[in-house]
């Protein structure tokens, strides 16, 4: 049985009142859930608490999972709104994307070259979190998080062509959020 | 294809989606057109840029947190009440019953501490018995996944079950007899031998190593079968060894077996 499928059976019989296999669906897709809102909020205790925020409103809601449907577009669809109500709520805390993520582990012996690298990543973070939450999303969902186009539409709710357009919208507009960033580096 | 066509496709270049037929149009227009051409290499080294970004990993007390929430879930349907409302689902401590077996014996130690030993011990029982059924569920629930790697965690968490769970042993025996990754196999074997003694498992080994075309698998096996003084595999120990089939170390690993075992 396929994975996807076996999400899908497993989720019918969480809705049918065999909660105890929601476990199952945790250890398989809680890592992705948790960088999939790290990346958007740059925040890992908030996206920890939106992951159980997730699980919850899955559990809570399971009788709204039809089956048959993908389990992983309907979990990213929770996801969404539990990032909406989460980002709510938070007005007036801490502004994400100000708590400091683990630097990235380097193997490199060469210092210059872990100190370039580490210039690069925050780069690429801080340009990230300067793209409206719409176009990070949508870079997200399709640079992370290994979903087809045609998946993200149904996460959206929107066909796999507007999709495809938003992606190429949105890697535009990081890409100058980029090279502007960059430039402000070199001079 | 024209310029406004390379937009159209671009989100599928980068994701690596495009048609073979549609690669090769696009390839002759950015081959003609220096504007395209660099607007692509741009968003192709943004998109790289990306992939800097690591892959990271939640916290330890992710797990906890998520297993005592969903046991408060089970237990509040189970009364016909509604999802858990005893605490904010974003203040929800990880702290009390939870996951692991220290944090049980922990809080076991922290109710002797206040002098509420009977309760606390009562407690304390009812929530590792909890906790080793969610376990167990966990266990049997993965070894069915059709994803090795998900069978993989199965075995992992069949470290962390009862020595008299039957069907979590069983599901184990199974796994090291038919599971079709070999992985799986090595880690099943590996995991039964904290079941050594049990009933269930003593006296079987041998009967596995007949099942076995893996010479990893096999020679695993042997160990097992010596480390535990199984006698009972002595047969099956000398018929590997006399098997024309078998791999040459496996035989040798088998008079070796059997030599040990005299």
């Amino acid at each position: 049985m396929p994975e996807t499928r076996a999400d899908n059976v497993l989720m019918q019989k969480v809705r049918d009142g065999d909660v105890a296999k929601m476990a199952v669906l945790f250890e398989r897709h809680h890592h992705a859930l948790f960088r999939y809102f790290l990346r958007l909020t740059g925040h890992r205790e908030f996206s920890e608490d939106l992951v159980q925020d997730v699980y919850l409103r899955m559990l809570k809601y399971r009788h709204t999972y039809r089956g048959g449907s993908p389990f992983t577009s309907w979990m990213y669809q929770v996801a969404r709104n539990a990032h909406m109500d989460g980002v709510a709520k938070r007005k007036g805390e801490t502004p994400l994307f100000e708590e400091g993520i683990q630097e990235p582990a380097s193997a490199d012996p060469d210092p210059a070259e872990i100190l370039r690298r580490r210039q690069d990543v925050g780069l690429v973070r801080r340009a990230l979190a300067a793209l409206p939450v719409e176009k990070r999303e949508v870079l997200v969902l399709s640079r992370f998080q290994n979903l087809k186009y045609e998946q993200i539409a149904d996460i959206l709710g929107c066909d796999a062509g507007t999709v495809k357009a938003r992606v190429y919208r949105a890697i535009k507009a990081l890409s100058q959020i980029f090279y502007e960033m960059a430039g402000e580096k070199a001079s | 294809m024209k310029c406004d066509q390379v937009k159209e496709h671009i989100a599928d270049y980068l994701a690596g989606s495009l048609s073979r037929a549609e690669g090769e149009e696009l390839d002759a227009h950015l081959a003609g057109c220096a504007s395209c051409q660099q607007e692509t290499a741009a968003l192709t080294e943004t998109w790289e840029m990306l992939g800097l970004l690591e892959q990271e990993n939640p916290s330890a007390q992710m797990r906890p947190r998520f297993y005592e929430a969903l046991e408060a879930y089970r237990q509040g349907a189970a009364a016909g009440t509604p999802a858990p409302a005893r605490r904010g689902w974003f203040q929800w401590g990880w702290q009390g019953w939870a996951w692991s077996a220290a944090l049980l014996a922990a809080g076991l130690l922290a109710g002797l501490f206040v002098g509420e030993r009977q309760s606390s011990q009562r407690d304390m029982a009812r929530l590792q018995d909890e906790v080793r059924h969610m376990r167990e569920l966990v266990t049997l629930s993965l070894l069915e996944q059709q994803s090795a790697s998900e069978r993989l965690r199965g075995v992992d968490y069949a470290y962390h079950v009862d020595q008299s769970d039957t069907q979590v042993l069983a599901a184990l025996l199974h796994a090291v007899n038919h599971d079709p990754s070999v992985n799986v196999r090595l880690a099943a074997v590996d995991a039964l031998r904290k079941f050594a003694a049990n009933p269930s498992v003593a006296g079987t080994m041998g009967s596995s190593l007949e099942k076995q075309d893996s010479p990893m698998v096999q020679l695993a096996l042997i160990d097992f079968i010596v480390d535990t003084q199984d006698k009972s595999a002595a047969a099956s120990l000398s018929a590997l060894e006399h098997s024309p089939a078998a791999n040459k170390n496996v035989k040798e690993k088998a008079v070796w077996g059997l030599s040990q075992l005299e």
